[in-house]
């Protein structure tokens, strides 16, 4: 909220400088997000005092004026009348601006020189007074800048005010915070006016239809008024706040929304047809034209002030262009209420208005202000638009407000809360500078009613904010409670987490964070089938873009969506790792599965050391040895790379899930080409995703320390023709069934097709390490059991082998 | 005899102090030391002196030798690799050339930052409690002290799934679930992906946030101010400048935002703290009597505060990033600073 020093000051003296005053409401909870230096809209004009004046030889109408500003003489051509030899006035000196983008030159005017322009209110934007030159009061000094002199410039604080202080929403609001902070008194505008003999309800009534959501609704008649401009000070105040003036009824009722914070809202009497007001709901598709000129097409529950046959405002929100007042309004209907909170802000919301009423109404305004602002709204047409203000205004109010009252607060709870000790005085003096009553009980606690401005103040805890915010933060010192001796356990996921990232970023790959929301089309461009769990979205129903429209159900597409960035930017050799949420839609009603997951993927040249590699293209095999490093880092066993996945987005031939105790915890794959190029890819990349839900329940960190082995080893190679489909682990898995004692380890040391390999065969190429644990084994010994694990694999297999195919 | 071997070493020294190659050297060492040599030579010489002199000569001459020996050894070390200098020379690689192996990836900036964050209240006894993202209203408002239809959801821009299922706006209903289960004293930090319908330079739709709750019997806003300082201090640097203000939450009362001094400009006012010299940094607040009430703790014996801050943001100040959309572009050329 923008708040004017100038307006700020009718309420409350302010010594401070803006800045000191800024940073005291900040420290008090009014955030002071920026101070605006604001003047008038002119330079260089400034206080001179006319020495002489001569008719001009050349003009009748015009004069000749010697000016000083103290230091300079000056000769000034003017054609006004109403100067004085003696008279103090503005002068726009040479390269002066001044309003209407005018600046003032030297010049000769018939022949005269002429240095500079002797200025009317008008001409300087301050005053409407443009028949003669402004005559300034006595008692400036000479030279000085007029703005200065004048006290025209005007500091502009805005305030952040936040949703609980509806109360700080009004000029006098943040007077009487200022007031409280600095220990200075608030001076409320005195509120006089004499009433017309007229009676009101002679002329006018109020029915409220729907107490609920309308409490209060006062009603005012003022006639006779004239339309026209409001005075200088008030367009100056207005203005200074970001309110457009508009003319005097308006801007009045505008003024006094800004001072009191109570929004008000005057009708053209004319058009109320049966001159009466009714507060009603609308009629479902009744239709209105909001002051805004917008056709509005009304719902059943949303309320109306209407008269005896039409609606003629959307009640608290904006008035109607039916009952607009005019510059040939003579006679005003002037509303003040108060409207359920709730239901303003559900109207605002449903309409898609926020208004200035509306902002203030769905916040709160004080129910026990109501009459006070129309009184001051009385008062200042009154004064301003010549309005006769009949007697007596209608006060409907059928559901009173209830006010809180006798709030009970214990001084050992403030210093429970705080862990400072406030004395009972001090509190005492800060609730009564917040206009609250204090009252001491028996025992020594005290009985607080705050305003009824205050709508946020209800119980004892709001009590004790509000004395330590005055009492100030900085007051409270700092103390570390006790740590307890057990702190707890360790965090099993979050160790996971850091593992994992220590791995992988130890393989190359970096971190990346997707947005977890994605295209719906995702799924056509990932290939899921109809009835893939893929395609369970969980849908945002007020999505930014449709390309952020559901949560995703997979990070690949992420992956995918980051290679595709980083090609746009010519980057085309990635090595990225991501963690985090998968949401699997449930019923409606339901929060969705959430699961935790891993995800790489890799695509481009394998080493970036073109120097020592020249370029080797990253492949399949590539990915998987990360996450075999990962399963071995994470020290999780018994890892199944089977092929055959049921993954749409991977390459068929080139992709495999990824098992734990039979139990698949994820996949790795090349994309499927078909995806790449609905993804405008032209690169291969490689993928996996595993769940990091199983990962957190499964990874270990024992370490069982097995002995060196003292005895050496015997190695045996052997290269077994096999079919070219037959998969290398299934050659291993059933050299571990011989269960063979002898032997330690038996691994895949060549693959080899092509050339003198009969067509559909490969060459497998096993090494077989044989060890015992107490003795060096002989020659013998490891032929015999080398002879029979090759044998029984042959048979199993069907393989040859190589070497001894003859 | 004496003389003669004090002789013997001088000039032996003379011809070691001149010899210049690895053969001059060895020439040296057989001259004097060989089986025929002349130290050799005056040694078995030592039989024809007179008997109380043999043992003295004796020990001299071995003394010589092994002085001679020593002198000609190191005198040799010196040389050898000089003799196969010119050979290694010539396979002479160019080390200038990168080194080989496998780059090593980076830690995304917000996980490193939220780890840093988390590992400091993990030292104050905290441990680390996680909750879904897609989220019932009740935990992310209504338990929360805001109800539907108050002004205070203006705060948040929700985006919603159902009516009464949102995606989380900040870490906060973790708090909730928390203390739903678990009986005080309840300490936690709460780091996640929150989101809110707002983009622009300063906003993406998802971030990070970490909650923090401390509640326990007797937890002060002296409490809250020594551990939010400690924390800004380890964080930021001992000498952090903080101030704390009053602020509104509605799951707190009183609430304060926390603000450091700006450690752009100091204090004197830049871009960044927008002039003011202070740069936003926590929000929190005593926990509100109501929000205990909700989840059945008695807000007579119990008391605590939560607190919360934006990962990005401190990310943003500590490595002076303006655009806060870049976290989520995962460009190399941005990965790869960190
Ligand atoms: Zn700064």
């Amino acid at each position: 909220m923008l708040v004017s020093l100038r307006w700020l000051r009718d309420y409350v003296d302010v010594e401070l400088k803006p800045g000191e005053l800024a940073d005291r409401l900040t420290m008090a909870g009014l955030e002071v997000e920026s101070v605006d230096e604001a003047g008038p809209e002119f330079t260089n004009v400034v206080v001179a005092k006319i020495l002489s004046i001569k008719s001009h030889p050349g003009a009748d109408k015009l004069s000749l004026c010697e000016v000083t500003t103290g230091d300079e003489n000056y000769p000034v051509v003017c054609g006004a009348k109403n100067i004085n030899v003696g008279d103090v006035v503005p002068l726009a000196q040479v390269g002066a601006t001044i309003p209407g983008g005018y600046t003032i030159k030297s010049s000769i005017i018939r022949g005269e020189k002429s240095e500079g322009m002797l200025c009317s209110e008008d001409e300087l934007g301050i005053g409407e007074d443009a028949a003669g030159i402004m005559i300034l009061p006595g008692g400036l000094s000479l030279g000085e800048d007029l703005a200065d002199a004048l006290d025209l410039k005007d500091t502009v604080f805005d305030i952040g005010i936040t949703p609980n202080r509806s109360d700080c929403l009004s000029v006098i609001g943040i007077a009487r915070e200022v007031a409280a902070i600095t220990g200075k008194k608030l001076k409320l505008p005195e509120i006089v006016f004499t009433e017309a003999e007229e009676n009101t309800k002679d002329i006018t009534s109020v029915d409220i239809l729907n107490p609920n959501l309308c409490p209060r609704y006062t009603a005012r008649i003022i006639k006779d008024v004239r339309v026209g401009p409001s005075p200088h000070w008030m367009r100056l105040r207005l203005e200074a706040v970001g309110l457009r003036a508009i003319n005097n009824i308006v801007d009045i009722t505008n003024f006094v929304m800004m001072e009191f914070g109570q929004p008000l809202h005057a009708f053209d009497f004319r058009f109320l047809e049966e001159g009466r007001i009714v507060v009603r709901g609308a009629q479902e598709g009744e239709e209105f034209v909001s002051l805004d000129g917008k056709e509005r097409i009304l719902k059943a529950d949303t309320l109306m002030i209407c008269d005896g046959v039409k609606p003629v405002a959307i009640g608290g929100i904006m008035g109607g262009m039916n009952s607009e007042v005019t510059d040939d309004t003579g006679t005003v209907l002037l509303e003040s209420a108060y409207f359920n909170p709730t239901s303003i802000r559900k109207t605002s919301k449903w309409l898609g208005m926020s208004t200035d009423a509306s902002f203030r109404f769905e916040r709160g305004v004080d129910p026990e202000g109501v009459v006070r602002a129309s009184n001051r709204t009385a008062q200042l047409i009154a004064d301003l638009a010549g309005g006769k203000i009949c007697r007596n205004c209608i006060d409907q109010y059928s559901r009173k407000i209830k006010p809180v009252e006798n709030i009970p607060l214990r001084v050992k709870k403030v210093d429970e809360v705080l862990g400072v000790k406030v004395k009972a005085g001090e509190i005492k003096k800060i609730l009564k500078s917040l206009g609250m009553v204090v009252n001491k009980t028996e025992d020594g606690s005290y009985l607080v009613t705050p305003p009824t401005f205050r709508v946020d103040i209800s119980r004892e805890i709001d009590l004790i904010e509000e004395i330590i915010r005055i009492h100030g933060y900085d007051g409270v010192p700092m103390s570390l409670p006790a740590v307890p001796e057990r702190t707890d356990i360790k965090n099993r996921e979050k160790t996971l987490e850091e593992k994992i990232r220590v791995i992988l970023t130890g393989q190359g790959y970096s971190e990346v964070i997707n947005y977890s929301f994605i295209m719906p089309e995702s799924a056509n461009i990932l290939g899921l089938k109809e009835d893939d769990e893929g395609r369970k979205f969980v849908m945002i129903k007020n999505p930014l873009t449709e390309d952020q429209s559901v949560m995703r159900t997979s990070l690949v597409y992420g992956l995918l969506d980051t290679m595709r960035k980083n090609a746009n930017a010519g980057c085309f050799d990635l090595r990225i790792f991501e963690k985090g949420k998968i949401f699997i839609a449930q019923k409606e009603g339901e929060l969705p599965l959430e699961k935790e997951k891993i995800a790489g993927l890799i695509t481009g040249i394998r080493y970036d050391d073109l120097w020592h590699w020249k370029e080797l293209l990253s492949d399949f095999y590539d990915l998987k040895g990360c996450v075999e490093n990962l399963f071995d880092g994470l020290m999780v066993r018994d890892v199944k790379f089977k092929s055959g996945t049921d993954v749409p987005l991977l390459h068929p031939g080139k992709s495999c899930g990824i098992f734990v105790d039979d139990k698949k915890i994820g996949f790795i794959g090349e994309v499927h080409p078909g995806v790449l190029e609905k993804m405008d890819l032209k690169r291969n990349a490689v993928v996996f995703e595993l769940d990091f839900d199983f990962l957190a329940m499964h990874y270990t960190e024992e370490i069982f320390y097995r002995e060196i082995p003292r005895f050496p080893i015997s190695s045996r190679d052997v290269a077994f023709l096999v079919g070219k489909d037959m998969e290398g682990e299934r050659i291993l898995d059933l050299v571990v069934g011989e269960s063979e004692e002898l032997l330690e380890k038996a691994a895949i040391f060549d693959v080899y097709y092509g050339k003198g390999i009969p067509e559909g065969m490969k060459s497998t190429a096993l090494r077989f390490t044989y060890r015992s644990s107490d003795r060096t084994l002989t020659d013998d010994e490891v032929d015999e059991a080398h002879n029979r694990i090759v044998e029984r694999i042959a048979g199993l297999t069907g393989a040859r082998i190589r070497g001894k195919e003859d | 005899m004496r003389e003669d071997l004090a002789e013997l070493q001088r000039k032996a020294e003379a011809e070691l102090n001149s010899a210049g190659s690895e053969e001059e050297l060895l020439a040296i060492r057989t001259k004097y030391l060989g089986r025929k040599g002349l130290l050799t030579l005056l040694f078995r010489k030592i039989g024809n002196a007179a008997p109380d002199e043999r043992p003295l000569l004796g020990r001299l001459s071995n003394e010589i030798k092994e002085a001679l020996s020593v002198k000609i050894e190191n005198a040799l070390e010196k040389l050898a690799p000089q003799g196969k200098y010119g050979a290694l020379l010539q396979e002479k690689i160019d080390v200038t050339l990168p080194g080989r192996g496998v780059r090593h990836g980076r830690i995304h900036p917000i996980s490193q930052v939220s780890q840093e964050i988390c590992e400091v209240f993990l030292r104050l006894g905290f441990s680390v409690a996680k909750g879904p993202e897609v989220e019932l209203d009740y935990y992310n408002f209504e338990a929360l002290n805001i109800p539907k239809d108050h002004p205070a959801r203006d705060m948040q821009d929700t985006f919603y799934v159902e009516d009464n299922i949102v995606l989380r706006t900040h870490t906060s209903p973790v708090q909730i679930r928390i203390m739903e289960k678990q009986r005080p004293p309840v300490r936690i930090v709460s780091p996640g992906k929150v989101y809110r319908h707002d983009s622009d330079v300063s906003h993406t739709p998802m971030f990070h946030q970490i909650e923090g709750l401390w509640v326990d019997k007797g937890i002060t806003f002296s409490d809250l101010k020594g551990v939010l300082t400690y924390f800004l201090q380890q964080v930021f640097g001992e000498d952090t400048v903080l101030r704390f203000r009053p602020s509104f939450f509605p799951f707190t009362e009183p609430s304060a935002e926390i603000d450091i001094q700006c450690i752009i400009c100091g204090g004197t006012g830049c871009r960044v703290c927008g002039q003011s010299g202070w740069l936003e940094i926590l929000g929190a607040g005593m926990v509100d009597p109501e929000v205990f009430k909700t989840v059945g703790y008695d807000p007579e014996e119990i008391s605590g505060f939560a607190f919360g801050l934006g990962v990005e943001r401190i990310a943003m100040l500590k490595y002076s990033i303006s655009d806060i959309r870049l976290f989520y572009e995962n460009d190399r050329r941005f990965l790869e600073q960190f």
